[in-house]
């Protein structure tokens, strides 16, 4: 259900944004920022779906904040000629790597429970 | 319920998230930036890229400023005959000056890279278009009374230099490449003739390089899009 709906979303935007208007390329280093802010909130709430955690105003919060945040702090540094962004860059993938280990993990382990259980089948046939 | 939620959110999530990228990309694709993996690098072309937009966002400006400008003059002379008159001299020295967009009967004359002739040549520069032939065209142009010249969308004024530049043409210090289409205003006749009798340049060439000739009924010359600036020059 979850995922046919990232799906479903991901086909839709990629078509929409086909067809969308360009940003200038002053303001695409922005975009591309928020872009990555979005994508670590996705991942965030992927994997706290799976963990049964999910709140959904953390969620949208992070999600929209973390965007919004991460535009500032690129337009901040801008002005103070300091690389900010690059410490951004730096936590959001951080974090982005962290919750796909937490993704995989739990799919690993559901396999790995899946062969047990198989295992135990057998042996009791 | 509160599952069916989650998907919701997540899906609109994604949703912006790829449109966005989408938009991004296409964005960084059309501005041809390939990331270098050095910064200065990457903050050189930044700033190009930039400037660029601001000027291409200027010169926007500066059209619509003319047009107004053109309108407001228009406006002022309407009842006024010395005005009027002083008002067509103006168009009249501008059509000259090169600075306004004009059309007419005359000739459309497309010289091309014969590509094709050149893959198995050692040395295919003998197949291709260079800025003396442009310059001799333009030459013979004139000579034939052409009264208003373009090359790929390049007007040809008073100033224009045609140069080569390693391996780009630039014409008004602009990049120009094969196809060169260069369109003249004038006697179709007498353009077409000169243009296209043997021995002329455009018949040695012929042999070469693509030449293709057509005299035109409704040619639109575009305006010279730089500034004619004097400053050494003073009336006596």
């Amino acid at each position: 259900m979850i995922f046919i709906a990232i799906v479903m979303g991901c086909i839709l935007g990629a078509v929409i944004g086909i067809y969308a208007p360009m940003v200038p390329y002053t303001y695409s280093g922005y975009l591309a920022i928020a872009i990555i802010a979005a994508l670590d909130s996705v991942f965030g709430g992927i994997a706290s779906t799976l963990n049964k955690q999910f709140d959904l105003k953390v969620f949208v919060s992070g999600f929209f904040g973390n965007a919004i945040l991460s535009m500032l702090l690129t337009y901040l540094g801008q002005k103070l000629n300091v690389d900010i962004y690059l410490a951004a860059i730096v936590v959001f993938v951080g974090r982005m790597f962290n919750n796909l280990a937490i993704i995989r993990r739990y799919y690993l382990q559901k396999w790995s429970n899946h062969k047990k259980k198989e295992a135990v089948e057998k042996v009791e046939q | 319920m509160k599952k069916k939620q989650i998907a919701i959110t997540l899906g609109i999530m994604c949703f912006v998230l790829t449109m966005c990228i989408a938009i991004q990309i296409r964005t960084v694709t059309n501005s041809n930036s390939t990331a270098s993996q050095s910064f200065i690098d990457n903050g050189l072309r930044d700033e190009v890229l930039r400037w660029k937009e601001k000027y291409d966002n200027a010169y926007q400006e500066l059209l619509a400023s003319e047009k107004q400008l053109t309108q407001i003059r228009e406006q002022a002379t309407q009842n006024n005959t010395t005005a009027n008159a002083k008002q067509e001299q103006i168009k009249k020295n501008n059509m000259l000056l090169g600075t306004v967009e004009v059309k007419g009967a005359g000739l459309e004359i497309t010289l091309a890279d014969n590509n094709a002739a050149g893959k198995g040549l050692i040395d295919p520069s003998g197949v291709l278009v260079h800025y003396n032939d442009l310059l001799q065209v333009v030459n013979a142009l004139n000579n034939a009374g052409a009264e208003a010249i373009s090359i790929n969308g390049q007007r040809v004024i008073t100033t224009t230099a045609i140069t080569c530049e390693g391996n780009v043409i630039k014409v008004n210090g602009e990049k120009v490449s094969s196809p060169f289409a260069i369109k003249a205003i004038g006697s179709q006749g007498l353009l077409l003739g000169s243009m296209t009798m043997a021995g002329g340049y455009l018949d040695e060439i012929d042999d070469w390089v693509i030449v293709n000739v057509k005299t035109v009924d409704d040619i639109i010359i575009e305006k010279y899009n730089g500034i004619i600036s004097y400053k050494y020059v003073k009336s006596k």
